[in-house]
């Protein structure tokens, strides 16, 4: 099969063989060469800057380790994401192979399939040269089973299998193989089935678990037909024809007329049966898609011409514009999410790269002092950096290659099932994502080795060789007070023009953004005259309520954010909190000090002493903290508020109702037989069915296409609202109560009630919720024909995949005689458990295919499914909790080792080792509770304040899930606990004796 | 010459050890009391005897010079007589106990409660003030705060640091940070101090001041065990013990 444009790695090897092939890929890309050039003319010139490279970074194998692992993180997180999303696009893809092979575009006609002939006649005029075939295909939704066994009264017997929405097909298979010039690529082998037999595909063949020579039952139009399966075909192609959800194909091939006699023997009951043909254009499977928008406009011209009422629809590009379209959505959706991780990788590495800066000063200084210039000092440490990111991109690429597996394997569980998520996941990577990945990775490193080498170049001689530290600067060269001065009015200035902008354009990133920037530059400029705490602790608070009010004092500008923007506001609100915490930890050392027993308590006196009198250091890893809680905690809290509204939500799509029951189409199950049975009180038909829908409201505020978009619709009538429809956020003002709009609906044909999910695709928050009044277009996949109708309410949306809701009437006068009350709403009496019914009635209709299930337990999956995502997020975002523990476990190793002479003091005047031990443990608890606390907080506030601005739907209230909360506190903090207990330990036994000897 | 800031603040030093103020009594008990004191360093296959089985006697209110070229084991001698290094043989009795018998918590809680080190590199912790760093030692020993606080004051003013309280040792000169060093070792009135080439690291002025000091608070009363190489200190102690190759190869009191 020519995969084409899929640059399809299937890495299928473990790190290490991945690592050698992506050498001999030549993954390594032309920027990081380039990039990399000045490093190796410096080490290859410079014998003595690459000597001291080498050894100290091979000096200490163990904390090279640790600056590996916390810096590759970031380069994994950002390939694994992107993964992902090839993963997502290529399994899509993957189905135009599978499910359409060499059908680039499809004519269907249910109200036209009498005249089936004209309309393949009308498609070849259409087609024209351009086309490399056509093939006639006529369908079916029917029930398929095994054969009810005979009841001989001799034990317990098997229970026969059904699939209650098979696709039942009929096609001349000599023309199918002939089909689109690659025989190979229909799936199609054999005769076409004839007399009593079928073609059965391998998906439906392995539910119904029969093989050549087993018998299946046929069930539609109220009538039966049976068949002997003579082969398996596999899902390929013209085989594997599936235009709907999901990656299986349920198809039964059955001979040529029996779907005309089922329909004739049925008396005209049940939705008219679908007459297609599908058109194959030049070029492969992939690149036939290409010419598909002309095609369709001249066979739609034709079938105008002749008045015949079908629909073309370019399937194969409507496909690939959905694989790349959800490929980017989960590629943002992971890189946004695991932004928050990069950043604390990034900080990491800064707090690294200025300890090994501040370790080095000594011996940076001698050299310095032995001749080496200063541009020598910035090479020789940059080079060392250099190796660093070099080494931890190509590590952090292999780790994201394993990250993005490892996401792909819980993915897939996720999209297994049914429904508009069904998808059959197989792991895929481009070279373009990995090199992508190596090159974030690598420059992001660079950029902060090169910064701290900068930084550390400035040293001065004498100071550095005493290991002193640099004094205050108490008077600064005009020039460099005056670009000070300068550079901080412009980011000042910036934050102004920004937030005009943001309010003349109602940007809402802008909007966010500017206030704070504006505020923080106008800190920075007074600070040296007003005070730096006062000033900085005021910007610092304006910066976080601004965050926290922005969404609710502007709610235009903020209406339907994207998934960027909360990172940004999460960023915003993380960075204002710890310059607050950081501005003000004297405070919060004294009082913690206080509660810790006061002075009696030295270990904790001691190990607070190093955090506060080094600010920045404990700034970043406050910081790194703070992020990673916060969007762990965020994560926690959502899928809790989710979780603790099960009744809520069941309540909001049920209504009045116990059971959703969906029978097939062909042959739908009557209202009045279902009520008939035991423990029902209610029932309500509705005809459900597939529409297209295009709303110009929804297409403005998501710059989407203005393709129309396939979606359930059910047209439902008086006796719906009678027992009681789900609830509505709003409705049309002409309405007094959501009863009255719901009636009012019913019998109003220009009208429709959607909810706030409606036409999205990929997942998040609703990303333009419809208002009422708004216009919705509908159109009839099967015949073209289209009405604009209104929006008259928005119901709660407690589940995804609710339908829209038109009055029945309304609904046939776009879709016809389709229209068929295939879906039920029961209520069943009260006591009586509505699952147990609902499996009985499956059961007893079973040659309706009747899919039967309490909304409770349809809300229940739904929101396991969820659930199952929540927990995939967080794990990805535990990565960055990686990070930040990593990254004190580095500082607490690292401190270990720059302390052994205090620690030997300290031993000497009186602390036993338990007292170093809690003192080190105090000081890496302290800074990272600190983390773990601001970050909760700000996850909670931030969390209330998205929930109650009501940019996640209407329907959810905040909740806090204390348990579950309390776990991820613990956890992070246990964590923090097992990185710091080891070089606690070993400053506990380090012997003071050793310590001033070594030291002196 | 005389670092003396405040003479009000002398009697925050008074009552040193057990020999208060005045010249030591010879026929004082022992403070210190070494027998065959070994040790030996191991670096892999390497054994380095550092210490070949020194006897050594101690009375309060001594001021002992312990001399010797580089390698000699002065340093060695002053860590495992102090407890702070462990001895491969032999024993080191201080206050009647035999501190290398003691646990190691028993050993700290007997070094914090019985003596006072002075460091070459000073070894001041950098995150803490000068009175915080003097009060430090006080605080271990169970000292209340306000109290272990106003010693600490009234010692650093002893010292002539009575201005320099809130500073961190990077605000301090060389000469200041010893002479806090000294403030710190001072503090909780110990029985005897180790000072170890406590002017190493300081020019010949600020050495000469620092040496003042410590002649003064030993005539009050302080029991000194100091390591130099320097002649000159050496000299002006008044017992000089003089280290060769892990032993003592003389010892002398020194008229003065």
């Amino acid at each position: 099969m020519n995969q084409e444009r899929l640059v399809g790695l299937l890495w299928g090897s473990t790190g290490l063989t991945t690592a050698a092939g992506l050498a001999a890929l030549g993954v390594l890309p032309t920027p990081v060469i380039v990039l990399s050039v000045p490093f190796v003319v410096l080490g290859v010139r410079r014998p003595v800057l690459r000597r001291l490279a080498l050894r100290n970074a091979s000096r200490r194998p163990r904390e090279t380790a640790l600056i590996l692992l916390g810096a590759l993180l970031g380069t994994a997180i950002i390939t694994g994401s992107a993964i992902v999303g090839d993963t997502l696009g290529a399994s899509i893809r993957r189905s135009a192979f599978t499910q359409q092979g060499p059908v680039d575009a499809v004519v269907r006609t249910t109200s036209g399939f009498d005249r089936r002939a004209e309309l393949f006649e009308a498609v070849a005029a259409g087609a024209g040269g351009s086309a490399d075939g056509l093939l006639a295909l006529v369908s079916i939704d029917a029930a398929v089973a095994t054969p009810v066994p005979p009841d001989r009264g001799s034990g317990p017997q098997a229970p026969p299998r059904a699939e209650p929405h098979a696709s039942v097909l009929e096609v001349d298979f000599r023309e199918a193989r002939r089909f689109g010039g690659d025989p190979g690529a229909t799936g199609i082998t054999g005769p076409t089935p004839a007399g009593g037999t079928a073609a059965i595909g391998r998906d439906l063949a392995r539910t119904l678990a029969v093989g050549p020579g087993d018998r299946v039952d046929v069930y539609a139009y109220g009538n039966k037909r049976s068949f002997t399966v003579e082969r398996v075909l596999p899902r390929l192609g013209v085989a594997g024809l599936h235009f709907g959800f999901g990656s299986e194909s349920p198809n039964l091939f059955v001979p040529p007329g029996t779907v005309a006699e089922m329909v004739a023997a049925g008396g005209g009951a049940g939705a008219p049966p679908t007459a297609l043909v599908a058109v194959s254009n030049r070029g492969g499977v992939i690149q036939g898609a290409e010419g598909s928008d002309d095609l369709v406009e001249r066979i739609s011209e034709k079938l105008a011409e002749n008045q015949i009422p079908a629909q073309t629809a370019p399937v194969k590009q409507e496909l690939l514009d959905s694989a790349d379209e959800q490929g980017r959505q989960f590629t943002e959706l992971f890189t946004s999410i695991g932004f928050f991780s990069v950043i604390a990788g990034i900080l990491l590495l800064v707090s690294i790269f200025v300890m090994l800066a501040e370790e080095r000063k000594k011996e940076l200084g001698m050299l310095r002092a032995v001749g080496l210039r200063r541009s020598g000092l910035v090479g020789s440490f940059s080079l060392e950096g250099w190796m660093y990111a070099l080494a931890s991109a190509a590590l952090g690429t292999v780790a994201g290659l394993g990250v993005g597996r490892a996401i792909v394997f819980v993915t897939a569980g996720i999209f297994q099932g049914e429904g508009p998520l069904s998808l059959e996941i197989k792991y895929a990577a481009t070279l373009a994502s990995v090199q992508r990945g190596f090159l974030t990775g690598f420059v992001m490193s660079l950029l902060t080795v090169l910064a701290t080498s900068l930084w550390i170049s400035r040293l001065n001689v004498i100071r550095a060789i005493r290991d002193l530290p640099e004094p205050p600067v108490k008077k600064r060269r005009l020039a460099v007070s005056l670009l000070r001065l300068g550079s901080r009015a412009l980011a000042a200035l910036a934050g102004t023009l920004v937030t005009v902008a943001g309010l003349s354009l109602e940007s809402a990133p802008a909007l966010l953004v500017g206030p704070p920037l504006a505020a923080l530059g106008v800190a920075a400029v007074v600070r040296d005259w007003l005070g730096k705490r006062g000033v900085d602790t005021a910007a610092a608070a304006f910066s976080l309520t601004w965050a926290v009010a922005s969404f609710d004092v502007f709610p235009q500008v903020f209406k339907n954010p994207e998934i960027y923007l909360f990172v940004l506001d999460g960023v915003i609100l993380t960075v204002a909190a710890v310059i607050l915490v950081s501005r003000h930890q004297v405070l919060i050392g004294r009082a913690v000090r206080r509660l810790g027993g006061g002075s009696k308590s030295m270990a904790l006196r001691l190990g607070l002493a190093y955090p506060l009198a080094r600010a920045f250091r404990t700034s970043i890893i406050l910081m790194t903290f703070a992020l990673t809680m916060f969007t762990l905690v965020s994560i926690t809290l959502f899928s809790g508020v989710f979780q603790s509204q099960i009744d809520d939500f069941t309540e909001d799509v049920s209504g009045g109702f116990d059971i959703r029951a969906l029978s097939n189409p062909s042959s739908p199950v009557a209202a009045e037989e279902v009520a008939r049975e035991p423990g029902i009180s209610a029932v309500a038909p509705l005809a459900a069915l597939g529409a297209e829908f295009q709303m110009p409201s929804r297409e403005a505020a998501t710059g989407s296409t203005g393709r129309f978009g396939s979606w359930s619709v059910a047209g439902y009538d008086s006796r719906f609202a009678d027992v009681g429809p789900p609830s509505l956020q709003k409705f049309l003002p002409r309405f007094r109560t959501a009863e009255e709009a719901w009636r009012g609906v019913a019998g109003d044909p220009t009208l429709i009630i959607v909810d706030d999910f409606f036409l999205q695709a990929g997942g998040g928050p609703p990303e333009a919720s419809p208002e009422v009044g708004d216009k919705v277009i509908i159109r009839d996949p099967a015949s073209g024909t289209t009405r604009e109708l209104t929006i008259a309410a928005v119901a709660n949306a407690g589940v995804r995949e609710s339908p829209a809701y038109m009055g029945l009437e309304g609904l046939r006068q776009v879709v016809g005689d389709q229209a068929v009350p295939n879906l039920l709403y029961v209520k069943t009496e009260p006591g009586v458990d509505a699952q147990s019914v609902a499996e009985r009635l499956n059961g007893r209709f079973l040659s309706s295919g009747m899919d039967a299930v309490s909304f409770r337990k349809l809300v229940g999956d739904g929101l396991a499914s969820q659930q199952q995502f929540f927990r995939l997020m967080q794990g990805y975002l535990a990565l960055g909790l990686v990070v930040g523990v990593a990254g004190l476990g580095v500082v607490m190793v690292r401190a270990v080792r720059e302390r052994r002479r205090e620690v030997g003091v300290l031993r000497s005047l009186g602390f036993d080792s338990r007292q170093v031990r809690r003192a080190f443990m105090a000081e890496s608890s302290f800074v990272a509770l600190e983390g773990i606390i601001t970050g909760t907080l700000l996850a909670h506030v931030s969390t209330w304040r998205l929930l109650n601005s009501g940019a996640f739907g209407e329907s959810l209230r905040f909740s806090i899930p204390w348990s579950q909360v309390a776990l991820v506190v613990v956890l992070a903090f246990f964590a923090t606990l097992v990185a710091t207990v080891t070089p606690a330990q070993q400053a506990s036994q380090i012997r003071p004796a050793v310590a001033l000897r070594i030291a002196d | 010459m005389t670092v003396l800031a405040d003479p009000d603040a002398s009697d925050a030093m008074a009552g040193f050890g057990e020999g208060g103020k005045g010249a030591p009594d010879p026929a004082a008990a022992p403070i210190l009391s070494a027998t065959s004191v070994h040790k030996v360093y191991r670096t892999g296959a390497e054994a380095v005897d550092a210490l070949k089985g020194v006897d050594l006697t101690v009375r309060a209110g001594e001021f002992v010079a312990v001399m010797g070229a580089s390698g000699s084991g002065k340093t060695t001698l002053l860590n495992c007589l102090s407890g702070l290094d462990d001895i491969d043989g032999g024993s080191v009795v201080i206050g009647g106990e035999d501190v290398h018998e003691m646990s190691d918590a028993r050993r700290t809680r007997h070094r914090a409660s019985t003596m006072g080190f002075i460091f070459q590199a000073f070894n001041l912790i950098p995150v803490f003030s000068s009175a915080e760093n003097v009060e430090l030692p006080l605080l271990l020993a169970g000292e209340p705060a306000k109290a272990a606080r106003a010693a600490a004051v009234a010692t650093l003013e002893r010292v002539g640091l009575g201005h320099r309280l809130n500073h961190r040792p990077a605000e301090l000169s060389g000469g200041e940070q010893q002479r806090v060093t000294v403030a710190r070792a001072l503090a909780g009135r110990p029985q005897i101090v180790w000072a170890d080439e406590p002017t190493g690291n300081l020019d010949s002025e600020t050495a000469a001041q620092v040496m003042d000091l410590l002649h003064e608070l030993h005539r009050e009363g302080l029991t000194l065990v100091l390591v130099t190489h320097d002649h000159g200190i050496g000299n002006s102690a008044e017992r000089r013990i003089v280290m060769r190759d892990g032993q003592i190869v003389l010892d002398e009191r020194l008229s003065r």
